[in-house]
């Protein structure tokens, strides 16, 4: 009995050594830093931000759907003399104005919230991938240690971002992120940049379409003498619906590899 | 020492005689570096073994390339083996320097890339030459298709390997930009 108690203990000493062991050595493992809370906080207001215009616009952008095809069933194609139908134009217009308004409103917010998440990441991914690694430590990261294994991992990003709304988008980048603690650096490495990638892209967008608002109210100002319609408006509410609300038709679908063999467990000593 | 005159001739037809002799004997120790004609890998391997340990050495990378000919109309896991042993071999004999010979093995057999190597950061290194890295990388790419899909049947690696270049790219694209920003 006092044997059992004595390897009982013995048993205890050594799961509590090789668990300390285990735990120090997951505390003394590099990680990389790209994603402090901040960039989370960021993430989560941008896609706050999102939504706001997102809901303000669906009510106009369904109201300017209607008139147009009220326009198009009326036969107001070619018939711009017809007072009724440049009244549909002028009520059309109207609308549109209005959602320039709305998205002029809402777009600096929009702006400032993804250009932080932008600078963040931008610190992140210069300090902790360009500064503090070798190109080889970079492909060890990436690949996460499991060359021997060379096992394919399902791809943690959301690439070929179109076909979802702009809200939706956001609440996805920030679900990844604030889980992305039980994910190895690899996935981060991958997933940071991918989002910065995707953050300056928005952010060159909106500063564009910020300046375009200001021309294209200016035109459709003049435009309500006359009660046109113009191409440039239906293009542009066209591309306001995607960014915003997706597009089902543009969502890629990206093929997983096939099937390979697992006979691989020879190890070179030449491999590095 | 004096030669008449008459006998002058005669011992110069004797010394191009003796030049000629022993340049014929030189000629005929020359080398035949032909390349290996059995199909089957490990034999293929033993007469380059042999081929290269009889003054051949300067052929290595064409028999590096016929022995990758010859394991790709048997493809096997088994293959990494014995190329890994061919080089090591080699670089033991002294025809390959022992970074060399690592050069060979990951090159064609490995997931990592070899073009993507330097002791210097990311930013200062990899940055100002990304384009050529990048090529490199997708020729070297070409290499492990043939080294871990055709030779070794090794899909799993040579996907991975693909996705990894994929990774490079993306990540290097964000990297190089927040560099640049940061300047």
């Amino acid at each position: 009995m006092k044997m059992s108690v004595n390897r009982f203990t013995l048993c205890a000493g050594i799961a509590a050594v090789m668990l300390l062991g285990a735990q120090s050595s997951v505390a003394n493992s590099p990680t990389i830093r790209l994603f402090p809370t901040t960039v989370v906080e960021d993430l989560r207001q941008t896609g706050n931000v999102a939504r706001d215009m997102e809901t303000g616009l669906q009510e106009v952008i369904g109201r300017l759907d209607q008139q147009q095809e009220l326009y198009q069933e009326s036969k107001c194609d070619g018939a711009d003399n017809d007072s009724g139908c440049q009244r549909l134009a002028r009520q059309i217009g109207a609308t549109y104005l209005e959602m320039l308004t709305i998205m002029e409103e809402r777009l600096p917010d929009m702006e400032h919230t993804v250009n932080n998440t932008r600078d963040s990441l931008e610190k992140g991914l210069r300090n902790e991938l360009g500064k503090k690694m070798t190109p080889w430590k970079l492909q060890e990261t990436l690949i996460g240690g499991k060359a021997a294994q060379a096992t394919a991992q399902k791809a943690p990003t959301l690439r070929g971002r179109s076909g979802m709304r702009l809200s939706e988008r956001f609440n996805q980048y920030y679900k990844l992120v604030a889980t992305s603690g039980a994910k190895g650096d690899q996935s981060l490495a991958v997933l940071a940049s991918d989002i910065y990638l995707d953050m300056e892209e928005t952010s060159l967008l909106i500063q564009r379409t910020r300046q375009e608002i200001a021309r294209a109210t200016l035109m459709e100002q003049l435009n309500q003498s006359f009660g046109i319609i113009t191409p440039e408006m239906i293009e542009v509410v066209g591309g306001v619906k995607s960014i915003l609300f997706g597009d089902e038709e543009t969502q890629a679908l990206v093929a997983g590899p096939p099937p390979g063999s697992i006979e691989q467990a020879y190890r070179s000593p030449l491999e590095q | 020492m004096n030669f008449p005159n008459n006998q002058k001739p005669l011992l110069v037809l004797a010394a191009l005689l003796l030049m000629s002799s022993l340049l014929a004997a030189c000629a005929s120790t020359t080398p035949v570096c032909g390349s290996p004609q059995s199909r089957n890998l490990s034999s293929a391997i033993d007469g380059v073994q042999t081929s290269l340990m009889n003054g051949c050495h300067a052929h290595f990378d064409r028999y590096y390339d016929d022995l990758l000919s010859i394991a790709e109309g048997d493809p096997k896991p088994e293959n990494k083996r014995e190329f890994s042993e061919f080089l090591v071999w080699s670089s033991d004999k002294g025809l390959l320097s022992t970074r060399q010979a690592e050069d060979y093995y990951n090159r064609f057999f490995n997931v990592k890339f070899m073009s993507m190597r330097g002791d210097y950061n990311n930013c200062s290194h990899t940055c100002p030459n990304k384009k050529k890295v990048l090529f490199d990388m997708e020729r070297e790419l070409g290499d492990k298709e043939r080294g871990l899909l055709k030779v070794s049947r090794d899909a799993d690696g040579y996907y991975r390997a693909d996705q990894l270049y994929q990774e490079v790219e993306l990540v290097l694209e964000a990297t190089c930009s927040a560099c640049a920003a940061g300047r």
